[in-house]
């Protein structure tokens, strides 16, 4: 593995998009100006085709190494039983990963951190969603952000943002990972603030960035929490030698551990579930995502849907081997997804800016990743992530496109009937809007859901029946926006009617340059969920159960009886043939349902907001309270500005008074004691004389000599 | 004939003396010239050091001293008294107190 | 003529012949109180009279005391004691009378008292030089330059003295330090170090001090410093001529106190030294 091309040079995936960065950061302003997206699209666009190598190496080089479990397994060395520090079994589990090491970054006495890279199946996946859909919104915000002040800037940021992205995907420890966390939520606040001028902008960077901060917080604790338990941060150290094994093989073969140690490694996983919940949005720290929607849109589709907003999920995915065994980390992690799913989709459908709906139904979306992760079904988590990324970029863009065609009217209540007016954002919002619903065949999140719902059905048949419910929200509120905005009477904004035609700053109203990367995603949306066709020999989730990760809390989960079916972790279909036909069920009757409840949801949502819209408003408003209730998210923010924000902000003007005051009010009376007594000799002594000198003087020597006589 | 020490003790004695008057009136007196009177009576002083000095190491040292002492104190005194009649054109007073540029 | 008397071992301790120095401290003490009193002040005649009363019995006492010691002794040494005395008395003499010409006289008497010492002590030439020199030329120049400097309309203010010649400047702080001073000194000198023997006993006798022996020594060895001291009193003549020849424009009237600073006409700032008004201290372009 370490010969391919793509392998040797992975240090380039994260370094181009970095020198673009630096490149559009420091030569965009005077001499590249509204040429700024070339140093990004060159840069991304190698290390797209860079991930895309990689990947491509890594699945031809999956066969082989296939074909070679195959002839191990005939061979009976492995076993379900045997102890995995087998050495066979070790490197059988890192047969298609690849370790880089680029250098060392820290070394403070025993502790040592590396910037290195750890390339399996999951990192090529995520590489090439982060760095593709980087490229196809680079592209698009060509278009989008095409005379805007701070252009350069803005390019400049979303290099540093894949960046950063990769580097979190690339690393092969926790510190580099931490790294790549933090970098990401700086290019988000940088990006959420692009149009700094504007106060909400500013507000909602801050937000994002200080509730992020608040995940931060345990997730550094909890990398600390390792570093003390395992004696390193490395995922992985050295599996060929026991001695060096990183946390995740430590964490596996907890044999081997002391008792504390042990019961150390418990509280681990609920400091990192923290920090995923900060940075993956969930319930009680979504808070950021609806506020983030201020900043422009590409940034919306880049980071809060496809990429940063993810990182939290991949890191689960990543850590499974901490996970593993732990029930009540396993349980919080799904029912924090589930209620997360849940909640946001209901504050979804009483949502009025357009924005606002997509942002809760990241968060809602975000949770079904959770609770598939959480149910230990880490394939379909990851799928879900690779069609939700395509969807929701999708639909995010198509508002950017709606936005320059309303001139930033996004209000629900004061739109209708564009799709007269918007042809091709028309077709590509309802590609769309078909795959976040889970519209049956033709679109991928059909499939990804399906999946989720079925494994969390299969652990736990209340979750199963709550992302039941929350699907159908989903295509309920779904198509709720899709009906009012494009179908029924055309009815604009005031001045929106000629904007875009003639000389208009945006020329057309639908420039190629935006369109062309929204039917890559469309494309993409409908295709993808074939990649994980159940039954398929060389689908998705084969490819991913390559990885180390997978497979090691795979043997580590069926080494502690935990029922997982084998499916969701990538492994091969279970030999028996019972067991066999009875998953084949679940899944098929999970299709039926969740494509009945998907059309169910779109039905109502043409009842109420096509055919008989003033009617469903005359409902709507018999609940008042609820609405109300609905509309205002549930108060979160109310409480968290009222328990928290402001209690703060007094704490922080008391501090400000005391060091006013008290502080700055001892350095000034230290520092008046000199001027005061300076001040005193000066009346006392320089009276301007000179024999009352010539006595000081005198008086001076007198002293000096009795000092030395005596 | 050599000095004994203890003789050559009183004679310090009395320079020590006399440049300690001088240091006083200097200190004390207001009026310019009787100033500088003072600082010719330290000179005294210091010029009965000298030449006690010279008169107990039995070597002319001291005396040729005393004249240089003698050059240095005349032409001090010159210029002093010059300044002085400058000083006294300007203020129209003797007074050292007058001057106190230098306050503050 | 001088007694060999005993010399001290040179212990800086209460040897035989040391005075000790809590004695040398009262001492100090009551002639500091007598030298303010005696200083002018506005005490009335019979405090000053009692203040130079003090300051005569500590001389006395002081000499007594080292008279005791066997210091000197014999008939040489009245001489001794009759100049110091003097010099001593005309001393305070200077510095605490009430008129300048006063105490330019008085400064003569110390210098012929100091001169008399010189010749104890062997140095007739710097005795004559001292009496040519300072008497002859310095005392005249004093008292001239006090009749010059008198205030107009009062020609007798010379001999009067001035309000600030009857009131002296912080009489007790500069007579603690002065005898602090002293007190050191003194403590120095008798009790603290022990003076390394004749280095070279006299050459020629009785004949030291003589001019041709002086002159000599001084053309021989000193001959640098000799020379640099007649380029010292030539520049003292030329600056002397130069500091007193400048004419000094009088004080300004109310004019600069009332007036705004932008009243002043800065090519009429008179040059520092002249009565010329326009020429100006510095080059103009």
């Amino acid at each position: 593995m370490e010969q391919l091309f793509a392998v040797k040079y992975s240090y380039l995936i994260p370094l181009l998009p970095l020198l673009g960065a630096v490149a559009a950061g420091f030569l965009g302003a005077r001499w590249l100006k509204d040429r700024a997206h070339w140093a990004i699209w060159i840069t991304v666009g190698g290390s797209a085709a860079l991930s895309l190598a990689l990947l491509t190496g890594m699945i031809r080089h999956v066969p082989a190494e296939v074909r070679e479990r195959a002839h191990i397994e005939s061979s009976g060395a492995i076993d379900a039983g045997e102890s995995l520090s087998d050495s066979a079994q070790m490197a059988y589990a890192f047969r298609v990963s690849a370790s880089k090491h680029v250098y060392t970054w820290l070394e403070a006495g025993k502790f040592k951190a590396e910037v290195g890279f750890f390339l399996d199946p999951l990192t090529a996946v995520m590489l090439c969603i982060v760095t593709g859909i980087g490229l196809l919104i680079a592209i698009y915000s060509k278009g989008y952000m095409a005379g805007e002040r701070g252009y350069f800037r803005f390019f400049a940021y979303v290099g540093l943002f894949i960046f950063a992205m990769t580097v979190l995907v690339m690393a092969d420890n926790f510190l580099l990972l931490y790294l790549g966390w933090e970098g990401v939520g700086l290019c988000s606040y940088l990006l959420i603030g692009h149009d700094y001028e504007r106060p909400a902008a500013r507000e909602a960077a801050k937000k994002a960035f200080l509730v992020n901060r608040v995940g931060d917080c345990g997730f550094a604790l909890g990398i600390m929490l390792m570093y003390v338990t395992f004696g390193t941060v490395s995922y992985y150290g050295n599996p060929r030698n026991p001695v060096e094994y990183g946390v995740l093989i430590q964490a596996a073969t907890n044999v081997s551990l002391s008792p504390w140690q042990q019961s150390a490694a418990q509280w681990i996983p609920f400091l990192l579930i923290l920090g995923a919940i900060g940075k993956s949005a969930q319930f009680p720290l979504h808070v950021w995502l609806p506020d983030a929607m201020e900043g422009p849109t590409p940034v919306s589709a880049l980071i809060h849907a496809a990429t940063m907003v993810t990182a939290g999920v991949y890191m689960i995915v990543r850590c499974g081997t901490l996970f593993v065994g732990n029930g009540p980390a396993t349980m919080t992690v799904a029912a924090v997804g589930v209620f997360t799913a849940l909640f946001a989709a209901t504050i979804a459908m009483r949502q009025f800016d357009l924005k606002r709906v997509f942002a809760y139904s990241t968060i809602s979306q975000l949770g079904y990743m959770f609770a598939a992760a959480g149910v230990l079904a880490p394939v379909p988590a990851i799928f879900h992530l690779l069609t939700h990324a395509f969807f929701k970029a999708l639909l995010f863009l198509s508002c950017g496109l709606v936005m320059h065609a309303t001139m930033g009217e996004l209000d629900l209540r004061k739109l209708s009937g564009l799709k007269r007016v918007l042809p091709w954002t028309n077709r590509l919002m309802l590609v769309g809007c078909m795959a976040l619903a889970g519209v049956p065949f033709v679109s991928a999140g059909f499939f990804s859901k399906d999946q989720i719902i079925a494994a969390a059905w299969y652990q736990n048949k209340l979750f199963g029946l709550a992302l039941l419910v929350a699907a159908f929200l989903t295509a309920y509120y779904t198509f709720r926006v899709y009906f009012r905005v494009f179908q029924g009477p055309t009815v604009l904004p005031h001045g929106a009617e000629t904007h875009g035609q003639g000389d208009q700053q945006h020329g057309r109203r639908e420039p190629a340059v935006m369109i062309l990367p929204l039917v890559v995603l469309a494309v993409g949306a409908i295709l993808a969920g074939y990649l994980n066709w159940p039954e398929r020999q060389a689908s998705l989730g084969r490819f991913l159960g390559q990885s180390p990760s997978l497979c090691l809390s795979h043997t580590l989960a069926s080494r502690y009886g935990v029922d997982v079916p084998p499916v969701p972790f990538g492994v091969e279909e279970d030999p028996d043939k019972k067991v066999r036909d009875a998953m084949n069920v679940l899944h098929t009757n999970m299709m039926v349902a969740s494509g009945l409840i998907a059309a169910l949801g779109i039905y109502v949502a043409y009842l109420f907001h096509r055919k008989y819209r003033a009617r469903s408003e005359e409902l709507a408003m018999r609940f008042p309270s609820l609405n109300r209730m609905l509309e205002r998210k549930y108060w979160v923010d109310e409480v968290y500005q009222g328990a928290i924000v402001e209690p703060l902000r007094r704490l922080g003007r008391a501090f400000n008074l005391a060091d006013r005051f008290v502080i700055d009010g001892i350095v000034r009376a230290v520092s008046l004691t000199p001027q005061i007594g300076g001040f005193a000799l000066k009346l006392t002594t320089q009276r301007g004389s000179l024999q009352g000198y010539a006595v000081l003087m005198l008086l001076g020597i007198a002293a000096i000599l009795l000092i030395v006589l005596w | 004939m050599a000095m004994s020490e203890a003789v050559l003790r009183q004679y310090l004695a009395v320079g020590a003396i006399l440049f300690a008057i001088g240091l006083i009136g200097f200190m004390t007196r207001r009026n310019l010239i009787v100033l500088f009177l003072s600082t010719e009576v330290m000179f005294q002083g210091v010029a009965v050091n000298f030449i006690a000095f010279g008169r107990y190491h039995g070597s002319l040292e001291g005396q040729a001293f005393v004249i240089f002492l003698l050059v240095i104190a005349a032409a001090e005194a010159a210029l002093a008294l010059g300044l002085i009649v400058q000083l006294f054109r300007r203020r129209h007073t003797l007074d050292a107190e007058s001057w106190r540029e230098l306050k503050g | 003529m001088l007694a060999v008397f005993p010399t001290f071992a040179g212990a800086p301790t209460l040897a035989a012949g040391a005075i000790p120095p809590v004695l040398v401290l009262a001492m100090c003490v009551v002639a500091g109180v007598g030298t303010v009193l005696v200083l002018p002040g506005r005490h009335e005649r019979s405090v000053r009279k009692i203040g130079g009363g003090a300051l005569l019995c500590v001389f006395l006492i002081f000499a007594a005391l080292l008279i005791r010691q066997g210091a000197m002794k014999g008939a040489g040494q009245v001489y001794f004691w009759l100049f110091a005395a003097i010099a001593i008395l005309s001393a305070v003499r200077v510095i605490s009378h009430d008129k300048p010409v006063y105490s330019a006289l008085y400064f003569l008497l110390t210098v012929v008292a100091t001169a008399g010492l010189f010749v104890l002590l062997w140095a007739e030439f710097m005795a004559a030089a001292l009496v040519l020199i300072y008497a002859g030329a310095i005392v005249a120049t004093y008292v001239f330059v006090i009749m010059l400097a008198q205030q107009t309309g009062n020609a007798g203010r010379a001999t009067e003295g001035g309000d600030y010649d009857r009131i002296s400047r912080e009489p007790i702080a500069a007579c603690a330090v002065g005898f602090t001073l002293m007190g050191l000194i003194l403590f120095v000198i008798f009790d603290m170090v022990s003076f390394v023997g004749p280095t070279k006993l006299a050459k020629g006798g009785e004949a030291q001090g003589t001019a041709q022996r002086l002159g000599e020594h001084l053309f021989t060895s000193q001959v640098v410093s000799l020379e640099m001291a007649a380029v010292i009193l030539a520049m003292a003549v030329v600056g002397a001529v130069v500091i007193a020849g400048r004419k000094v424009a009088e004080p300004a009237p109310a004019r600069e106190a009332t007036g705004d600073v932008r009243d002043v006409d800065p090519k009429q700032v008179p040059v520092y030294g002249t009565d010329e008004r326009r020429t100006k201290a510095y080059p103009e372009k």
